[in-house]
């Protein structure tokens, strides 16, 4: 919590200062207290401490679990970061390692030769989705999903977090998207409950409880079940009782991971050619795409010494 | 900075009526994926607006944080009202807190609130709303109240859980406020009662709710038509006649849990009074009814202490009260007891000032014969002529005592009120009046004046809005009410949930007048003062009196000269209401 607190401060530049052992003070300007206070707060000197001892003695503002101050820091730290974007930058891989192990990738009776390399990056897109598991209680959780732009697919694991250097990049050198932000979010939702929402203890608990009520309202209706009444009833029930889960994205990043793309010229041992081009996605260690094969009867080796 | 924040003001805040983006139906749960965020995401992705790496970081911590924080199995309010509650000096009980844990835990949101009078349903509510706000179960709230409470509802959800509702004003209201307080009897009329009926609420709270016991009113229908997720109603007398009172407050918030009406009534009622299997009632009454109960020893209240002073009236002042008697005994020969308010009256006020008892009779003049004008013309001079006060005299002594700290005095009668404000000032203490014709704003200022600036308030009102005084400690009767309830409500307006010191009565009573007696049923035969005796209104019903505690009480006064026949008489009241008060308590609350 605390350092929470203090990275909020550092990133609005803002230095706070011990006055006291225990209580801090900071210049908030008029800006930042009416995002903290509401419109009529004006610019003032801000003292808080975690202590409420301190508290009482100094009359500084309390940040503790449930404190007005620190929701109201929460709150507008909340409301920020909702998009963002980072990348990996190609200068964390070793190409001439990459094209080494690309062309070592072809059988023994193939020869391959690289004609060009172009440095590209492609798209995924960071989820932050509030999972909410409303049974006779809700409970909440957060989750990070990483899905595949190109692709829409789900990767396995997050980027590791030390490799993304914040900021994006330049416009030229990124591959298209082919999934929509919402096929993103559906996907990242599909397979949160496929994978996450494996106790469903919460949601039979529900049931059994929606069932009962149920009885007990045909038994009070006595058989009036078309009525009106008995339907907008049965809906409150259904609406207090019948177990939801619900998905909805907090916040997203945009990540730019890098990719190589290989134009090949391969040779088989009949000596036939083969123009092939390979794009590799260093991060996941893959060929992503397979592209524009063409085949020619009679090999044309200058092409090779580009 | 202001780069930084120029954007989060147009964010859209979040609601709990989402578009739903994506709906699949499992085995045993619905998914649904939500738009909220999505929206916001594809917004600045279109606007080309990034925030920083850094900001991201810190806002999933923050997002992680507070998740955290709400997976609490307890209340989520305790910990954010810690605070405030410290500054405006709220405690929470235990019995407060465990039936909030209750109701949301256990009753999914769905009961009656029962408790006893002076335990804090009101608090209960409030911890409740706030729990399922802090939860984001609930957005959309109506609050119906009586019209006399409006103003101290808002005033209690704004002070002490810093909940800002709107009280509604105009039909617009309806759709507008998120947390909205009404009246019960606005509500219910058109067109008010169809836009209600429209919209879907997450939570119905109804204060005073045994006003719809009646399944065939107006009331009972328009709230069986709200559409509502969770419903809280507050009543200190969930039954007050008729079992079948209790069915119908709670098939209005879970039909079906005690059946069919006829199902009941073959398995549970013997007479309208008196349950059938009152075990088995228990079991389903503890699933929607929460009652808490003095007498289970939860709550320490501070004592009430009682300091009877008894004031001797002059020669003139005793001559005159007997002149004033008499004409109310042979008013009351001459007219009968169907004209007996204006008779009740004056013998009341003449026990407080001969000021308030000359103005009733200057107004009972208005429908006098010609023969009795004269009289009464005579009374009336004499009255005038009187400059003594003994009460007023006595009341100056007792406040010059007591007067280190503040004090309210209680007073009937408004010519009363002013008399003892002219002569408290004389003597350079500073007063404040308080009465019931005054506006909410003016009640609130005369509140904040008492509590900061002045002395003494007195006043002459006992209930309703804004006239909770805890920070007061001190009263004085300076007349009696006759009726037991308005007396408990004084007393109810200091000592109450929150007051820390022991409350000191002190009740004015004129030797040989009518006060004496009121003062010996009230005090030494049911012990009104010193004991809560709980839920008046009900051992008044139970008593099936037929008409009012004081036409009761009047009755026997006129009805006999002798002071010990009176007495007499006054003892078996006392023990018939005594009588009423075990049998209400023992009969249908056993069922709690």
């Amino acid at each position: 919590m605390q350092q929470l607190v203090f990275d909020f401060f550092t990133l609005l530049n803002l230095e706070p200062i011990e006055i006291r052992q225990g209580v801090w003070q900071v210049q908030a300007d008029d800006a930042l207290m009416k995002e903290l206070d509401g419109w009529r707060a004006q610019g003032r000197l801000l003292q808080f401490t975690f202590e409420q001892r301190a508290a009482e003695m100094y009359g500084a503002d309390l940040i503790c679990q449930g404190s007005y101050r620190l929701n109201s820091i929460l709150q507008v730290i909340r409301r920020q970061g909702i998009l963002s974007q980072a990348h990996i930058p190609h200068e964390y891989f070793h190409e001439p390692s990459i094209r080494k192990k690309i062309l070592g990738g072809f059988s023994a009776s193939e020869r391959a030769y690289v004609v060009n390399c172009s440095l590209q990056y492609t798209q995924y897109i960071q989820l932050e989705i509030l999972v909410e598991a409303r049974g006779l209680q809700k409970k909440e959780s957060i989750h990070t999903v990483v899905v595949d732009l190109s692709s829409c697919k789900v990767l396995k694991f997050a980027f590791p977090h030390h490799l993304l250097k914040a900021g994006g990049v330049g416009a030229d050198a990124v591959r298209k998207r082919r999934c929509s932000i919402k096929q993103a979010l559906i996907t990242a939702s599909s397979h949160l409950q496929g994978t996450i929402v494996s106790d469903i203890a919460w949601a039979q608990a529900a049931e059994n409880k929606l069932a009962q009520e149920e009885t007990k309202l045909r038994d009070f209706f006595q058989g009036r079940t078309e009525s009106d009444e008995y339907q907008a009833k049965k809906q409150e029930l259904q609406q207090r009782l019948a177990p939801v889960l619900t998905m909805d994205a907090l916040r997203g990043a945009i990540l730019w991971v890098p990719l190589y793309q290989y134009r090949l010229v391969v040779v088989a041992t009949s000596g036939k050619e083969q123009s092939k081009t390979l794009t590799y996605d260093p991060v996941g260690n893959w060929y992503l795409q397979d592209l524009d094969q063409i085949t020619r009867d009679a090999p044309d080796r200058t092409s090779t010494h580009h | 900075m202001h780069q930084l924040f120029s954007d989060s003001a147009n964010r859209e805040p979040k609601g709990t009526d989402q578009i739903v983006l994506d709906e699949v139906a499992h085995r045993h749960y619905r998914a649904e994926v939500l738009a909220h965020g999505l929206k916001e995401i594809v917004r600045g992705l279109r606007s080309n607006h990034f925030d920083t790496w850094e900001w991201y970081s810190l806002a999933k911590s923050a997002d992680t944080f507070m998740v955290n924080q709400q997976q609490t199995t307890d209340l989520l309010a305790i910990e954010y009202l810690k605070e405030r509650w410290k500054q405006v000096g709220v405690v929470p009980y235990s019995h407060q807190l465990q039936t909030a844990r209750k109701v949301i835990f256990d009753m999914q949101g769905q009961a009656i609130l029962a408790d006893e009078v002076g335990l804090g349903k009101t608090i209960e509510a409030g911890l409740i709303l706030k729990e399922y706000l802090l939860r984001g179960l609930a957005r959309k709230v109506l609050i119906l109240t009586p019209a006399s409470l409006l103003w101290q509802w808002y005033q209690e959800l704004q002070e002490k859980f810093g909940i800002s509702a709107g009280i509604q004003r105009s039909e617009w209201d309806w759709g507008f406020s998120d947390i909205l307080i009404a009246s019960l009897d606005t509500a219910k009329r058109e067109p008010h009662a169809s836009q209600i009926a429209a919209i879907p609420y997450d939570l119905l709270i109804i204060d005073e709710a045994h006003k719809l016991k009646n399944s065939s009113t107006v009331s009972y229908r328009f709230v069986n038509s709200i559409q509502k997720k969770y419903c809280l109603m507050l009543t200190a007398t969930p039954i007050q006649n008729d079992l079948k009172e209790l069915y119908n407050l709670i098939a209005l918030i879970k039909p079906g849990q005690l059946g069919s009406y006829r199902s009941f009534k073959n398995r549970f009622i013997k007479d309208k009074r008196t349950p059938k299997n009152p075990q088995e009632l228990k079991g389903l009454l503890s699933g929607v009814v929460v009652r808490n109960q003095r007498e289970a020893g939860t709550i320490q209240f501070t004592k009430r202490i009682v300091h009877p002073l008894v004031i001797s009236l002059t020669t003139k002042e005793q001559e005159l009260y007997d002149r004033v008697t008499r004409f109310v005994r042979e008013r009351s020969r001459e007219k009968g007891l169907q004209n007996i308010l204006p008779l009740i009256t004056l013998q009341r006020e003449v026990c407080s000032t001969f000021l308030a008892t000359a103005l009733t009779l200057e107004k009972m003049m208005d429908n006098m014969e010609p023969e009795q004008l004269s009289h009464v013309a005579d009374l009336l001079k004499d009255l005038a002529n009187v400059k003594q006060n003994s009460k007023c005299d006595a009341l100056e002594r007792l406040v010059g005592e007591i007067a280190r700290d503040k004090i309210i005095i209680f007073t009937e009668y408004k010519a009363s009120q002013e008399y003892i404000r002219y002569r408290l000032e004389r003597a350079g203490y500073k007063t404040l009046a308080f009465d019931g014709t005054l506006s909410r704003g003016k009640k609130q200022w005369i509140r904040h004046m008492f509590q900061k600036e002045a002395q003494i308030l007195v006043s002459t009102e006992s209930g309703g809005e804004g006239l909770n005084f805890q920070f007061c400690h001190q009263i004085v009767n300076f007349d009696l009410p006759w009726n037991p309830m308005r007396l408990e409500q004084r007393i109810g307006r200091v000592h109450r949930l929150g007051q820390t010191r022991d409350v000191h009565i002190f009740n004015l009573l004129t030797k040989d007048t009518i006060e004496e007696h009121i003062m010996y049923l009230l005090h030494q035969k049911i012990n009104m003062f010193e004991s809560i005796i709980g839920e008046l209104d009900t051992i008044l019903l139970h008593l099936n009196l037929g008409r009012s505690f004081e036409s009761e009480i009047m009755e026997i006064f006129l009805a006999h000269e002798e002071q010990e026949a009176i007495r007499a008489r006054l003892d078996r009241f006392g023990d018939h209401f005594i009588k009423g008060q075990t049998e209400a308590k023992t009969s249908t609350w056993d069922l709690f």
